[in-house]
């Protein structure tokens, strides 16, 4: 348990490393900035208890507000995806599994893993666009850059499962 | 009770879910200005709305109040009122007086000046009434200071005065100390003076002495002011006297006149008509 901690731990400081110092400068057309502090809560296996979710959904979006100025957005955000994570995984997943799911690209299979991971940004993009924009003017490009950042936080977390897994498929098979 | 316990227990994820949530958006009204700013006015225009169904409903109830308040003041202002109208009719015997000397003797009709003329021999005035407000020839006009003339011509609108200060003019007038008889007349010259002749040459006028109708003429009642005696002379004949008065009027400045119009004169008329004629059976 403490070793699954402190690998979620230095999972969550390099997101939030390579969104603070990347991330954070793209802006897809303009305004769209990926949110993938959003993939460490997607990442969560299905026996981690809703409780301790919540708080690390929770303090991955307070850090992240904390260094990038948006006190309160991306907590919230991120709170909400924890909140409803196992919701949206309930969906995707196979359902004859009883023990410990974790979502991957290769348990769920690739079509099934983006639709997943495409819900799942959705939500964390559209809670924090829309507290970051707080009113319905400008609505087009609110919703242009909820799109823009959903697509490519899904891009990046597609890419990010098949460079990880083929990495340890990779080191399994050397060893 | 244990169920509801249970309840809690089984979804407190879901409290601490909206307890974060409460917390985040608490965190993002207070350190974001333009989040805050929009939180709070919405949240200022519902608390005002509010206040204003408030206010509506308390000032719905304080009618009665109100009401009490407003009989209160009825009370005070019918006293005042009463209490006015028992001045005013201990203070109303010299009024009544007054005005049924006037009723029975004058009735005016105001009028304006609406054209005069001082630099001709015959010089006319025109007053905005006419006929319509009982206006009729050889009725008197008079203003505040004194004499202005009598009517000459009237239409349904206008009329035409033959003021003093006409070469034909003739006024019948007295001095006031003296009680001597004579005419006021003009001379083409100055709108200022005119010349009251048929003065005995025994009567010694003062300077400055009042010169005021007469009464005799059946056109002005008794004792309208027409000017002051200014300096003395005769007359051509030399039989009588003749007084340069200084016009009590400034024609040059006039502008509101009154036209005497029912000087009861029928009865003194019709009096000195029964004379004459019974004279001349005679």
């Amino acid at each position: 348990m403490r070793h699954k901690t402190r690998i979620r731990l230095g999972r969550m400081i390099l997101l939030l490393l390579v969104q603070l110092l990347v991330l954070n400068h793209l802006h897809l057309f303009g305004y769209a900035t990926p949110l993938i502090i959003g993939y460490m809560i997607i990442c969560f296996e299905t026996n981690v208890s809703r409780m301790s979710l919540l708080w690390w959904g929770f303090s991955m979006g307070m850090l992240y507000d904390i260094f990038s100025n948006t006190m309160g957005m991306a907590a919230a955000s991120c709170t909400l995806l924890a909140m409803m994570k196992p919701y949206i995984l309930k969906i995707f997943m196979p359902r004859d599994i009883v023990e410990s799911f974790k979502p991957t690209i290769q348990n769920m299979g690739v079509s099934r893993y983006i639709w997943y991971s495409l819900s799942c940004m959705g939500l964390l993009h559209f809670s924090f666009y829309f507290l970051e924009a707080f009113s319905l003017e400008d609505l087009l490009l609110t919703i242009g850059a909820m799109i823009g950042g959903t697509i490519m936080a899904t891009l990046i977390s597609v890419c990010v499962e098949y460079i990880v897994h083929n990495r340890k498929e990779e080191r399994a098979v050397g060893k | 009770m244990q169920n509801l316990i249970d309840f809690i227990v089984k979804y407190k994820y879901w409290f601490v879910f909206f307890l974060m949530e409460g917390f985040c958006l608490a965190l993002l009204f207070r350190f974001n200005n333009y989040q805050g700013s929009v939180f709070f006015t919405t949240a200022n225009s519902m608390v005002g709305g509010i206040y204003s169904a408030i206010g509506g409903v308390t000032s719905y109830v304080g009618l009665g109040k109100a009401n009490k308040q407003l009989e209160a003041e009825n009370e005070l202002l019918r006293s005042e009122i009463h209490e006015m109208k028992r001045v005013l009719a201990a203070n109303r015997i010299d009024t009544i007086q007054f005005e049924g000397l006037k009723r029975s003797r004058y009735h005016f009709v105001g009028a304006q000046v609406i054209n005069v003329t001082t630099n001709h021999s015959h010089n006319l005035l025109t007053l905005d009434k006419g006929t319509k407000d009982g206006i009729k020839p050889e009725m008197g006009v008079v203003c505040s200071s004194g004499v202005v003339g009598i009517v000459y011509l009237t239409s349904e609108h206008y009329s035409i005065v033959m003021p003093i200060i006409n070469m034909k003019s003739r006024i019948s007038c007295q001095l006031k100390e003296h009680l001597s008889f004579g005419t006021v007349e003009w001379q083409f010259g100055s709108a200022e003076y005119a010349y009251m002749t048929g003065v005995p040459l025994h009567i010694k006028a003062a300077k400055n002495e009042v010169v005021e109708t007469s009464g005799h003429s059946d056109i002005f009642p008794s004792g309208i002011p027409i000017g002051k005696v200014e300096s003395f002379g005769q007359s051509s004949d030399g039989m009588s006297q003749s007084l340069k008065v200084h016009l009590a009027v400034d024609f040059t400045t006039i502008r509101n006149v009154s036209v005497i119009t029912n000087y009861d004169h029928a009865e003194k008329k019709q009096l000195e008509f029964v004379a004459d004629s019974l004279m001349n059976i005679d």
